[in-house]
Order: structure tokens, then sequence, then C-alpha cells
């Protein structure tokens, strides 16, 4: 009739992991996208925006459509057009064709990720496990994808991100083929449909919230190590990284440690004071924003967990109350980063500008020769132009340095004073999106505060 | 432990580290870690003691870069990197709608300021400071540039004039 559990479990597990990982996946790619298909950070964020939306506005209704249908042929069937739009994405050579395989990447992992919380009770025997595993899947896989995503574009490219999803989406497709000829030989779930319970309105509305918080935290930390801090991609992959081995200690504070509501509350706080950590960060020190992730992750962990388990334990039909919390996740990263984008993208043009004339100003007041602040003057100028609209690298501009060691110390005491002007703008030019990112986080424990009280 | 006392503590901790990660990054200077604001050109910069005809050029061209900055409403660092070379001049002269006559009455105004703020300085010799004044107010925009980026040429003239210039007016008023 069927797949065997494991095997069919370890593939419902890897299908939630790897569409709730598309939504964050290609965080650390967007500069090299931006820089590719040279598009404005307005433009290419909507490689992102769009999955976000397109997952939200389709999860209740490709929920419908699997209990219609049959979760395993919803499963399968949207695996395989996720996989497809996935090798669309790869071959993309322009960003508005990228963003529309984009929106049917979301289409069909809607479908398989939600109709995978109606098969999983199946697969593990208790709904509440159902639910632990759906949740901890899908919080694994978008913590992950970040830095997957980095790698990836480091050592290959940025559409190998979206290639290797379509083999690993077919692998995971594969045991659900069984379960799909099983619906196809037969007629129950038609004949099966239940009434559909009202959806837990106030955890949804407080997953949404937070998860534009998250969103924020990877987002703008991501844009900040690489297009403010220079790093790699694979250098910012490693940063990152801290968040999602954050949320795996955070996953190990179960149930034991307080009720979904306490959890929830707990996570909610710990995401919005990492975000005001990383809003406040006192230099441009990589290490700096371990503790801010390290806080993020954990709480991500908790409060995701929490706030998926109090929307769906108890509710009937799973699927259609776990399309509402993909709604709901996904609806908040999506209008978090319309939201930021703005904020940010002004902030950056802002502080851009501030670090030229500070720039200026160190170069112009330096005890150097006048010719060769001149000099300098020009190169700095040029550099500014050929790197338009973004934070510039200055050190070619003090190339070569003079022969003279007297000279030579005081071009390198300049160059140090210039690279921390910029340093700084870079840094605080995300300060503001941070901050909205932790207001965010904390107007979470207004439903969740509210839900205490209110049964809904 | 009770399970919201259990809870309750969950909380507590998750606001203790949150406000001590808040508050250890504002003490170590989270709030103001941004780049240095730019001084108002307008406002007189006092000049460093200089030390030869070198540092002297540099606090002139200084001098003449606020005083032009100021006329024309930009910050000195602006006006600086729109005088790097011709290309910057006229993407200047573009995005600010100015014309090259309204520059150059700019940096003649920087020019007098910086001879005004030597002279206050006690750097250059009252006796000369009307002369340059006379010269400045007629200098194409071209050559005033080149003052504004090295005044040099023009000190090193200036101080080859002032030694016999001295002599002489020392002999009238004997």
């Amino acid at each position: 009739m069927s797949a065997p559990p494991r095997p069919r479990l370890a593939a419902l597990a890897i299908a939630v992991g790897l569409v709730l990982a598309d939504s964050s996946i290609v965080v650390l790619a967007l500069p090299q996208i931006y820089r590719d298909l040279d598009t404005s950070v307005a433009g290419v964020t909507w490689v992102l925006v769009s999955f976000n939306l397109v997952m939200a506005l389709a999860a209740v209704p490709a929920a419908h459509l699997a209990r219609r249908f049959g979760p395993g042929r919803a499963a399968a069937v949207g695996l395989a057009i996720f996989a497809g739009a996935g090798v669309a994405c790869g071959l993309s050579a322009e960003l508005s064709t990228l963003i529309a395989a984009r929106c049917v990447q979301a289409l069909g992992g809607a479908a398989a990720v939600t109709a995978v919380l109606e098969l999983l009770p199946a697969s593990v025997g208790s709904e509440r496990r159902a639910v632990a595993i759906w949740a901890t899947a899908g919080a694994t896989g978008a913590a992950l994808g970040p830095a997957a995503g980095g790698l990836l574009t480091e050592l290959v490219s940025w559409q190998s991100i979206f290639l290797i999803q379509a083999p690993v989406a077919i692998a995971a497709g594969i045991p659900l083929l069984a379960v799909a000829r099983h619906e196809a030989s037969t007629s129950i779930i038609s004949t099966e449909l239940r009434r559909t319970g009202r959806p837990h309105l106030l955890a949804n509305a407080a997953l949404a919230l937070v998860s534009s918080a998250i969103a924020a935290a990877l987002f703008l930390l991501v844009l900040l190590l690489i297009e403010g801090w220079r790093l790699s991609p694979i250098g910012a992959a490693i940063v990152v990284s801290a968040m999602p081995l954050a949320a795996l200690l955070g996953s190990r504070v179960g149930p034991g440690a307080g009720s979904e509501r306490a959890r929830a509350a707990a996570g909610a706080i710990l995401v919005a004071g990492g975000l005001g950590g990383l809003a406040l960060l006192p230099s441009a020190n990589v290490a700096l924003t371990l503790p801010p992730q390290l806080l993020v992750g954990i709480g991500l962990a908790l409060v995701l967990s929490a706030l998926t388990e109090t929307a769906l334990l108890g509710r009937a039909p799973q699927a259609i109350h776990g399309g509402w919390t993909i709604s709901a996740r996904h609806a908040g990263v999506a209008i978090g980063l319309i939201v930021l984008t703005p904020v940010f993208t002004s902030d950056i043009a802002r502080q851009r500008r501030d670090a030229i004339d500070a720039g200026t100003a160190v170069v112009l007041d330096a005890r150097v020769d006048p010719l060769l602040k001149l000099q300098l003057a020009q190169r700095l100028e040029d550099r500014l132009e050929g790197e338009r609209g973004k934070v510039p690298t200055i050190g070619p501009v003090f190339e070569p340095l003079p022969t003279d060691p007297g000279d030579r110390e005081d071009v390198v005491t300049l160059r140090e004073e210039l690279q921390d002007q910029l340093d700084r703008a870079a840094t605080h030019a995300f300060s503001p999106s941070f901050g909205v990112g932790a207001l965010l986080g904390l107007l979470a424990l207004i439903p969740i505060g509210l839900a205490r009280r209110v049964e809904l | 432990m009770s399970a919201p006392g259990r809870g309750g503590l969950l909380v507590g901790l998750a606001a203790v580290a949150s406000l001590a990660l808040v508050f250890i990054y504002l003490a170590a200077g989270g709030a103001s870690y941004e780049p240095a604001k730019v001084q108002d050109p307008c406002k007189p910069r006092p000049w460093r003691d200089p030390e030869g005809l070198e540092q002297l050029a540099e606090q002139f061209s200084l001098s003449a870069l606020d005083g032009a900055a100021c006329k024309l409403g930009v910050s000195r660092e602006t006006l600086a990197r729109a005088l790097a070379t011709p290309q910057s001049r006229e993407r200047f002269l573009e995005r600010y709608g100015i014309d090259n006559a309204e520059l150059a009455r700019a940096i003649r105004a920087g020019l007098l300021r910086a001879v005004d703020d030597a002279e206050r300085a006690g750097a250059l010799n009252p006796l000369l400071a009307a002369p340059l004044r006379a010269t400045l107010r007629r200098i194409p925009l071209d050559q005033a540039i080149e003052l504004v980026q090295d005044a040099r040429s023009l000190l090193d003239n200036l101080q080859g004039f002032l030694g016999p210039a001295e002599g002489l007016l020392e002999n009238l008023f004997r």
C-alpha cells in the first residue's frame, strides 16, 4: 500500500525542511544575484518576497486541495512542481523570470508542505509527535537555509542553490508515489472531508510578527556582513551558522521548561533582545554578532515550535491549520521584508553619503603631502563612481603605498581611519532596521499575552 | 517546581539575557557607533600652528575650500571631491545646477576667506594681504582651483616677495 514508515518519514521531513529552507536559502546569494542580474537592492529583495508572499497566499487553498484530492498526490505533485520551478529559477537570466519561477516554486512548496502535515500522523502514530516533527523540520530548514545558500553560492554559483533542489525534491517525492497510487485506487479522501475548525488567530498573528522579526535578523545580518563588512558569501555563511546552531540548542528546551505560551513569550523576548543587540553593535566586529545570534537562534526555536503547536494541537484537519501557520509565517516574512526594505535602502544611501563625507574629511585633515592628498581624492572619487550605490572598497585607493617609511606610516594610518568611517557608516545604516525588527518581536508578545486569557 | 513556575523562570531568564546584551552593547558605545559628522563650512575652523610652507599651504587650501563650500551651500568635503577631476567637476555642476561662473565666484570668495584667515592667524603679512586679495578677485577659474588644491606655489612666491618688501618698507618708515 505505501512505502516503509522510516524512509517515508525521512522523505516527509526532508520535503518540509527543503521547502521552508527556500524562504531563506537565497539570502546569502542576493548580493551575487544583485550584481549578476544588474538590478537594485529593492528589486532583488523580491526574489525572497515573491516566494514568501505566494506561500502565504497559497498555503490554505493548497491544504484544501490536498484534502480533496489526497495528501499523497498533493505532496508528490507539489514536490514535482517545486523541483521543475527550481530548475527554471536556476536557468533564469533575468530578474523577472527568476521572480516568476520563484512564485511557481512557492505554489508547489505550499501544496507539499501542507499535505505532508496530513500524512505525518499516520507515519509517526501520534498527532503531537507529527506536529513536533513538522515544526522542527520547518524551523531547521529555515535556519539552515542561509548557510547552505552561502556555501553553494561561494563554491559553485547562486544558480546551483535552485538546481540542487530538484533532485532532492524528487528523491523526497518518490516514497510518496506509493501513497498517491493508493489514494488514486480508492476514493476515501473525498468522502472523509470534515468540517474545518476556526484557525487559532492569536497564535497565527504572533507567528506572523515573530517571523517578520526573524526574517529581519537573517536578511539584514547577511546584507551587513556581505555588503557592509565585505565578507565573502562563504565567510558570511560561517558567521550566520551561529543562528541555526543556537536554534538546535533552543530546540532541546522542551515542554518540560514551561507551557507553550511561556516558551513562545521567552522565544519572542530573546528574538527581540538579539535584534536589539544587532541594532546596537559597538564596532564592525564579526565576533560581536555572535551573542545576538545566539539569542535569536534560541528564541526562534522556542517561539516557532511553541506557537505552531498551539495553533495545531487538537485542531482538525491538520493540513488546513498547518496551512494557516505556513500562511502566517510567510506573510510575516514578506511583510517584514516589504516594510524593512525601504527603511534600510534609504539608510544605506544616507549612510553612504555620510561615510564618504566623513572619509573625505579624514583625507583633508590628514598630515600627508598635499599632492598625495589630491591623488587620493581623485582615486577615491573614481572608486565612488565605480561602486555607485554601494559602500566602496577603499583598499585599492591607497595602492601603491609610498616608499618613504614616514609617508608610508601616515598613509596606512589614513587608510585605517578611512576604513573605520566606512565601517561605522555600514554598521549604522542597518541599526534602524534591526531596531524595527526588535520591535516586531516585542509586538508578538501582545497576541501571546492575549492568548493566555482568550481561548479560541 | 510547578509548570507555571518553570514557565515564569524561562521568561525571566530570556528577559534578563536580552536586557543584559542590550545594556552591555550600549555601555560599549553601540548608540554612538556612526560616521563622524562633517563641520559646517561657514563656521570658522581654527588654524593648526603651521610649520613651514607646506603646512601653511595646506591650511590656506582648507580655508579656501571652507569659504567656497559655504558660498555654494555644500560641505567642504563635497566640494573637495568635486574639484578632484574635470569630470567630477562637471558632475558636481550638473547635480547642483550651477555654472562655471558661479563656481568661480565661490572659489574666489573662498580664497579671499583663506587670506583673511591666514592674516588673522598671523601667518600672512598684512602688507601682502591687500595686493593678494586684488589678484585673487580676478583669477581665472582653473587657476583658482589649482590654488585651492595646492597653494604652495602662491605662498612660495609670496615668501620670495616678502623678504625684499619688508626691507623696503623698513627703509621707507625708518
